[in-house]
């Protein structure tokens, strides 16, 4: 469970400072699939930044299982998101000079423990995941031999690889075309629903946050709560837009 | 390969231009460095090892001469420079002294004939010479000759008529310490005493130094016209020398002592220019032609002393015995060798210097391009440690493959250097057939330089690589 408690941010440039959260309070039970949405600036990422340990510099407390996330070692909290937090960013992030496998396989290197796997174990996994995925005839393909699509796959497989328990998704569908975003929106219900993954998901789409259970909304550096009730698991079609669909 | 290592090596790889680049300046500092070191080390063996062996010291008595004009008058005019066997043994007592070889010098005039088989022509030379413990040289005689004094041994010597008779290596001519006596003061021949039988003789052995042979080769035989000599081919070589007699007229004495020597080897320790024999040839003849007390009246000890660190404790205790050590330029030419290797050790250091800045624009700039990379690996939990140990990682490998391209470098340099100096330098003494030595150590320390100055070019970058906050770098912040 994650629980944010009077998480206040704000950024300087030279002079001024911009308060973009002023005190927010929410809280995500294990298996809930929200989507955050706002204008730009509006502390979306920061948010979803913090709950993943990337940002540590705010005011309030983030708990993520009961761990006061501010209160982790630098080290610890590298442990954290390698463990548990799975990133999908917009820009996809993958190294262009690893291969597919190298790529997913990537997190494995920085595991320490017993949790870590052997070369063999951590090549199997990636080539699980990238079958989820649906990319496994590409492992050995570079990066910039993937369409967008398929690239955003990649970096979804490489969010699963450590079987995170929660996954943070900044903008996944925005370098995408509506097709590709849809099934990518659709793989993070899959995911939501089959593997219980708590999915939190930062858009400025509101075709995807209409499709999700759950919005936060976030202005003027404060929190809108938004439930709904959805009717049976959206198809891919129901995010695409009637005039771009297939 | 593990994990990170892997990593290490894919950025290698995509930033191979960038890095080689990064990596001329290391090659070159790390050649230079090499390259010069092992050219100190190359002269210093033959400077050290072959002109100025440093594990012996020369004690020689304390001179007092004062110049008036162009004479020095003082001991050693007045003869006074000698040490007996008392001293000899105060110093064998010295802490740090292994052994102690007394030299004397042969205090007679005398001139050596002979050369003819060898040169192609018969060489007439005033010679200077002394004697020495057999012992002490016993390493640097020829295979298959002997140095020891053979007219000391007893035994009745066989009588011959001709030098067949006597078997290899000896001769048939008068006993030992027969005196010739002289037609006049100018005749170097002499006359054999009425009745003298003739006996089978052993050559008096001679060790010579290298310097004469290097003295002849670089100099002598240009001006003469003679063949180059090869030391080792010339072992065995006999000749004659004239005891009493000197190309000096006014120096000759009143009878003469005819030996035939014979060559069997080469010796550091042997004198400089002249020749060397065992100690009871020049014993035996001082007396002949002094006094009885010159049997113990020494001119120099070679003290050895195997411990490099004894040395100036040695040469202390030697002071306190009103005796003097003598200079063989061994401190002086110790001195300017290291200043020489220091000079280009620091002109190298400056180089590599240099290039560990530009090493590090390369990683800063590297960095700053792969911000994003090190933000997502930051993201999917790798710590700063990580990240710091992949690029110093990266540093040390560009390092060590610099490193031994620079050692590689500095061997080719080497090789070329020795070639030329082969084909076009003309002979010189202590020519030597290479100028280089390259100790295991050197090796490694070029490989530790490099990798070194590599991880201090890098450590800054490194550090603000580990020090991005991931949150910034991957949402633009």
């Amino acid at each position: 469970m994650i629980r944010v408690r009077g998480m206040r941010k704000s950024y300087r440039t030279g002079k001024l400072v911009n308060e973009v959260l002023r005190g927010v309070d929410f809280e995500v039970d294990h298996g809930e699939l929200v989507s955050i949405v706002g204008p730009s600036g509006s502390g979306k990422s920061t948010l979803l930044h913090a709950v993943g340990g990337l940002d540590r510099d705010y005011e309030g407390s983030i708990e993520v299982d009961g761990r006061d996330l501010r209160s982790l070692s630098d080290d610890a909290l590298s442990d954290y998101r390698n463990r548990s937090v799975g990133f999908v960013f917009q820009s996809f992030y993958l190294l262009p000079h690893l291969t597919v496998l190298e790529n997913v396989a990537l997190p494995a290197v920085f595991t320490r423990g017993t949790q870590r796997l052997g070369d063999a174990a951590a090549t199997a996994r990636a080539r699980e995941v990238l079958e989820q995925v649906e990319l496994g005839a590409r492992t050995d393909s570079t990066p910039t031999m993937l369409s967008g699509g398929q690239r955003q796959r990649v970096a979804i497989a490489r969010a699963l690889f450590n079987r995170p328990t929660l996954m943070l998704c900044d903008e996944p569908t925005g370098n995408l075309d509506s097709k590709m975003g849809a099934q990518i929106l659709a793989l993070f219900h899959a995911l939501n629903r089959d593997a219980h993954i708590t999915v939190m998901i930062v858009t400025h789409d509101s075709r995807i946050s209409a499709a999700t259970p759950r919005t936060l909304r976030v202005e003027d550096g404060a929190l809108h709560d938004e439930r709904r009730e959805l009717g049976p698991p959206v198809p891919s079609a129901a995010v695409v837009p009637a005039a771009e669909a297939p | 390969m593990s994990g990170l290592r892997r990593v290490i090596a894919a950025d290698l790889q995509r930033s191979r231009s960038h890095f080689l680049l990064a990596s001329i300046g290391i090659v070159v500092g790390i050649a230079t460095f090499t390259f010069f070191i092992a050219l100190s080390q190359g002269v210093r063996a033959v400077v050290l090892g072959r002109i100025f062996p440093l594990d012996q010291l020369e004690v020689v008595p304390k001179s007092l001469d004062i110049a008036i004009g162009p004479l020095a008058i003082g001991t050693s005019t007045l003869g006074g420079d000698v040490i007996d066997d008392a001293r000899v043994r105060q110093i064998n007592a010295l802490p740090g002294v292994e052994t102690v070889y007394p030299k004397m010098r042969l205090t007679v005039p005398a001139i050596a004939l002979g050369g003819e088989s060898l040169l192609g022509a018969d060489l007439r030379s005033e010679i200077v010479a002394d004697g020495i413990e057999p012992a002490l040289v016993a390493a640097d005689v020829g295979a298959g000759f002997e140095f020891r004094d053979f007219d000391a041994e007893p035994g009745t010597p066989k009588a011959c008529t001709t030098d067949d008779e006597c078997g290899e290596r000896r001769y048939c001519g008068a006993p030992a310490g027969t005196r010739l006596e002289r037609k006049s003061r100018n005749d170097d021949t002499g006359r054999v005493p009425e009745g003298t039988a003739t006996v089978c003789r052993d050559y008096v052995p001679v060790l010579a130094s290298e310097h004469v042979v290097e003295l002849y080769n670089g100099a002598l035989r240009r001006a003469h016209g003679f063949p180059k000599l090869v030391p080792d081919s010339v072992l065995g070589f006999t000749f004659e020398l004239v005891i009493g007699s000197s190309m000096v007229g006014a120096s000759n004495k009143g009878h003469l002592v005819r030996e035939r020597a014979m060559l069997v080897g080469f010796s550091r320790k042997s004198i400089a220019l002249g020749l060397t024999i065992p100690l009871g040839y020049v014993r035996r003849l001082n007396v002949d032609f002094g006094q009885p007390e010159d049997a113990q009246r020494y001119h120099s000890v070679v003290v050895m002393v195997p411990n490099k660190n004894d040395v100036a404790a040695v040469a202390k205790g030697v002071s306190d015995l009103n005796l003097v050590v003598a200079d063989t330029g061994a401190e002086q030419a110790a001195l300017l060798i290291a200043i020489f290797t220091l000079i280009f050790a620091l002109v190298s250091a400056v180089i590599v210097g240099i290039a560990a800045v530009n090493i590090m624009h390369v990683f800063f700039m590297l960095v700053y391009e792969r911000q994003h990379e090190i933000g997502i690996m930051r993201a999917i939990g790798a710590r700063r440690g990580d990240i710091t140990r992949i690029i110093m990682g990266e540093a040390a490998s560009l390092g060590f493959v610099s490193g031994l391209a620079g050692v590689a470098l500095a061997f080719g340099a080497s090789f070329g250097f020795d070639w030329i100096s082969q084909t076009y330098v003309p002979d010189f003494p202590y020519k030597p057939e290479t100028y280089f030595e390259f100790p295991w150590w050197l090796l490694l320390a070029a490989l530790a330089f490099a990798v070194s100055f590599c991880i201090l070019g890098a450590f800054l970058p490194a550090r603000r690589a580990a020090r991005m906050e991931p949150a910034a770098v991957l949402s633009g912040h």
